[in-house]
């Protein structure tokens, strides 16, 4: 017993930092690792505190309080908001990891993360034994839940031995899946990150310049945090007769960790095994009895490619939103031929939210938060380009019109000049009546391109009903130009 | 777990799922089963014969000796200790299970049965069962160190378990592995230096400890001074002939490790012997590291025949276990192979 203890003591002090060092060690390695060290650090320090005495002591590991070592420990890895940190300049604002804002951090979706979460905290607060009570539960409720077991292993090794990292695995298991292992890590990163980066109320992504009331809901991803944002469209009927809405009002009520492609974002080609980045709208809702095990609790199909992809000449088809085969409760930040891929659990509570063809899905490397307002000097500049569109169009003056309309023009292959007769036909055939925009959604699109995403409701005044109308507007020479446009 | 430092004096100890020996119940029971003197020395008898029963390998005589002693004292704690250790030792692990438990429920004050119950759980890879099993031995008594030591253990399996599911590794079913070792190992286990010296430490030639253990495995060959003086010409060849067959079990090398053994040889409880290699292939290639030293070897050399006896100090990615060990071996080509092992005496 006094051999084996005065080993591992040895073991843990040539380790880990000494106390002393703590605090040096973790500011290194929260460049590295950013929060997700926070337990490992915490139950190190956990450890060297409580084994300290062992040698002499045959009684076991008891919970011994610690609080200095374990506050030093997080106060030094907690990140510093400074004007350059990444979370800052996208617009997000650093929330610790408390009751209350974890209680914001909206429980619709993520109730395994937010056990796991809760685990982080146990080992935060230096209380091992609730940690793992807490662990064995998880991995009981969830056993393909990865993560939640790399968690269990290393609290049950704290029982004996020190941990010197999230997955603390035997070198031969490191070695034998060393990806998923990196993966593991990665992914916890990525929910804690998420978790302490939050949005700040009323926060939208910069994309939303205006969503119509039709839209019950909005989705918005950001790859880079592994994060699928939902929001409710709070705006009681955001436009008027005129066309003229008031900014996006949208609230965040759920946010979960989703995966993407296993090459990435931003697809160009059919087979690349990486998801799009755009502005994309869930076409319809696949029955999970129809499909494969891969796709967990059902799917939601996007409108991919687009008509911008389509006009760059991107290819890839079958984008869905999904969920995780059996054997995954949760799959690793890039995964999958190019899908957004859910836990099922989440999956379900998105499908028991959003509607089929209304609910737009905005798919960015890394999502820029703004106040509403802020958009609002944009979204005008727009609205006057779509007044003039609306009025030449009442007017019939097609010689007019046609100059809102962009050289690249391009409906599924058809130029401008091919597809234009279906514009004079249709003003034609309505005559001299005027016609109404409503129920407008402007989403904006940035890469090469300064792109616009409109979906509006045409009807011709004395029509009851009217035709739901896309068009993808490009900024050219400072104005925009409608290169592609539709029905819906 | 890491491997023992070979430097420091240490009794032979199995690190990993320590079975506790009937002696620490002893200790503890004979206190508690208040009997006049003349009747403590008689049943002291009755335990010592079926203590050499067991330790000559005489199982079923032990096991009849311990269910005659039941019939007329069928509450006795001890000899129920005692049934369970051998019906752990026969390989009769339903038994033995069934006895410990009834021990737990007739005695919950008594850590020991709490232990073994643990051990067998452990052999059968119910790491939960074993876990819940120290739980309460510990909850029985604080400081019973071999229960923490075996917990540990038992931490160390679950959290590999939980560590194979969360990388989506086959789980190993190394749970088999310690079975025979712990098993043949009960009674060369000492819990800290409180227990008594046991019979097989007390038998070794009348070297000190502290120089025992001194001899590291590495240095196999460079047997203490006690053991050279019992052994007879030839021995360097039967030395060697152990160090490699130590080198190439650690080396994970099953060539060479089956060529250690002779073509006569006869595995232990009563296998044919490709399902002994099959078995011994089984156990010894998934591991990723296994370290056999050699401590405290004597050889006994008689024409072309040798019996080598040693400590061996198994330790492994899963286990770490001592045990006593005899290799018979016969010259053959030159060579001295193993024709019979055997642990525990």
């Amino acid at each position: 017993m006094a051999r084996s203890w005065s080993l591992r003591r040895g073991h843990a002090s040539g380790s880990f930092p000494h106390p002393g060092t703590v605090s040096m060690q973790s500011a290194w390695l929260t460049l590295l690792l950013g929060f997700a060290i926070v337990a490992v650090v915490a139950l190190s320090a956990w450890f060297i505190h409580h084994h300290a005495d062992d040698t002499e002591s045959a009684t076991g590991p008891t919970v011994a309080e610690s609080p200095t070592l374990i506050a030093g420990a997080l106060a030094s890895v907690r990140p510093s908001v400074t004007p350059e940190s990444a979370a800052l300049r996208v617009g997000l604002e650093y929330q610790p990891l408390s009751d209350a804002a974890l209680a914001r951090t909206s429980p619709l979706f993520g109730q395994a993360e937010a056990r796991l979460i809760g685990i982080y905290r146990f080992i935060q607060q230096s209380k091992p034994r609730e940690a793992l009570r807490e662990a064995e539960a998880l991995a009981l409720d969830h056993p393909n839940f990865q993560l939640a077991q790399l968690v269990l292993g290393d609290l049950l090794n704290l029982q004996t031995r020190p941990v010197k990292q999230l997955g603390d695995v035997a070198d031969t298991q490191a070695l034998a899946a060393a990806q998923q292992l990196q993966e593991l890590r990665e992914q916890s990163r990525r929910r804690l990150a998420a978790l302490t980066e939050r949005p700040p109320e009323g926060a939208v992504p910069s994309q939303f310049l205006a969503l119509s009331s039709s839209s019950r809901h909005a989705i918005a991803i950001d790859a880079s945090r592994s994060r699928l944002y939902l929001f409710e469209n709070t705006a009681a009927r955001s436009s008027d007769a005129r066309g003229r809405v008031s900014a996006a009002q949208m609230k965040l009520i759920a946010d979960c960790y989703m995966s993407v492609g296993s090459a990435g974002v931003d697809k160009r080609n059919e087979g690349d095994l990486r998801t799009p980045l755009g502005v994309y709208h869930i076409t319809s809702s696949l029955d999970p009895e129809k499909l494969p095990d891969l796709y967990g609790a059902g799917a939601l199909p996007l409108n991919c490619p687009n008509a911008l992809d389509t006009q760059r000449g991107n290819t890839g088809s079958g984008i869905w939103l999904h969920g995780s085969p059996s054997e995954q409760f949760a799959r690793a930040p890039q995964a999958c031929e190019g899908c957004v891929v859910l836990s099922n659990p989440d999956l379900q509570s998105l499908l028991a939210l959003v509607s089929v063809r209304t609910t737009p899905v905005v798919i960015a490397t890394e999502l820029q938060w703004v106040r509403p307002e802020t958009l609002n000097a944009e979204r005008e500049v727009f609205e006057a380009t779509l007044a003039s569109w609306r009025e030449l169009k009442s007017a019939g003056d097609l010689a007019q019109l046609q100059r809102l309309y962009s050289p690249r023009f391009n409906n599924r292959g058809q130029a401008l000049a091919d597809w234009w007769p279906r514009v004079e036909d249709e003003v034609k055939g309505k005559g001299a009546r005027a016609q109404q925009v409503k129920d407008l959604s402007v989403l904006r699109w940035r890469d090469q391109d300064d792109t616009l995403v409109v979906t509006f409701g045409e009807v011709n005044e004395g029509s009851r009903r009217g035709v739901t109308k896309r068009q993808y507007c490009m900024r050219e020479d400072n104005q925009w130009k409608i290169m592609f446009e539709g029905t819906v | 777990m890491l491997p023992p430092t070979p430097s420091l004096p240490q009794p032979p100890t199995c690190r990993a799922y320590r079975l506790s020996s009937w002696r620490q119940l002893a200790a503890a029971t004979l206190v508690c089963v208040s009997l006049g003197s003349t009747a403590a020395w008689a049943q002291a008898d009755e335990y010592a014969e079926v203590n050499r029963l067991l330790r000559a390998g005489q199982l079923n005589e032990a096991l009849a000796k311990t269910d005659q002693y039941l019939s007329s004292n069928p509450r006795d704690p001890q000899m129920r200790f005692m049934k369970g250790v051998i019906q752990t030792e026969s390989g009769k692990s339903a038994d033995a299970i069934t006895t410990f438990t009834k021990l737990t429920e007739d005695f919950p004050e008594l850590p020991e049965p709490y232990n073994n119950l643990a051990v067998l759980y452990a052999i059968q890879s119910q790491f939960d069962k074993a876990r819940a099993a120290l739980e309460m031995a510990i909850r029985t008594n604080p400081s019973y160190a071999t229960a923490h030591e075996n917990l540990g253990d038992v931490y160390a399996r679950l959290a590999s378990q939980a560590y194979s599911k969360a990388l989506q590794l086959d789980t190993d079913n190394t749970g088999v592995a310690p079975k025979l070792s712990l098993i043949r190992n009960v009674f060369a286990t000492t819990s800290g230096s409180k227990a008594p010296p046991l019979a097989v430490v007390a038998k070794q030639p009348a070297a000190p400890s502290a120089v025992v253990a001194a001899a590291p495995a590495a240095a196999a060959p460079a047997v203490p001074a006690a053991a050279s003086a019992v052994a007879t010409g030839g021995q360097p060849g039967v030395q060697s002939a152990v160090a490699a067959w130590a080198k190439a079990w650690s080396n994970r090398n099953m060539e060479a490790y089956l060529d250690a053994y002779a073509p006569a040889f006869v595995p232990a409880g009563g296998q044919n012997r490709s399902a002994w290699e099959a078995d011994r292939k089984a156990r010894i290639v998934p591991r990723s590291r296994i370290g056999v030293e050699v401590n405290d070897l004597s050889v006994q050399v008689n024409g072309d025949r040798a019996t080598a006896r040693f400590l061996q100090a198994y330790t492994s990615d899963i286990l770490n276990v001592s045990s006593r060990k005899t290799l018979e071996m016969v010259k053959r080509g030159g060579r001295w192979l193993i024709v019979r092992e055997s642990t525990g005496s």
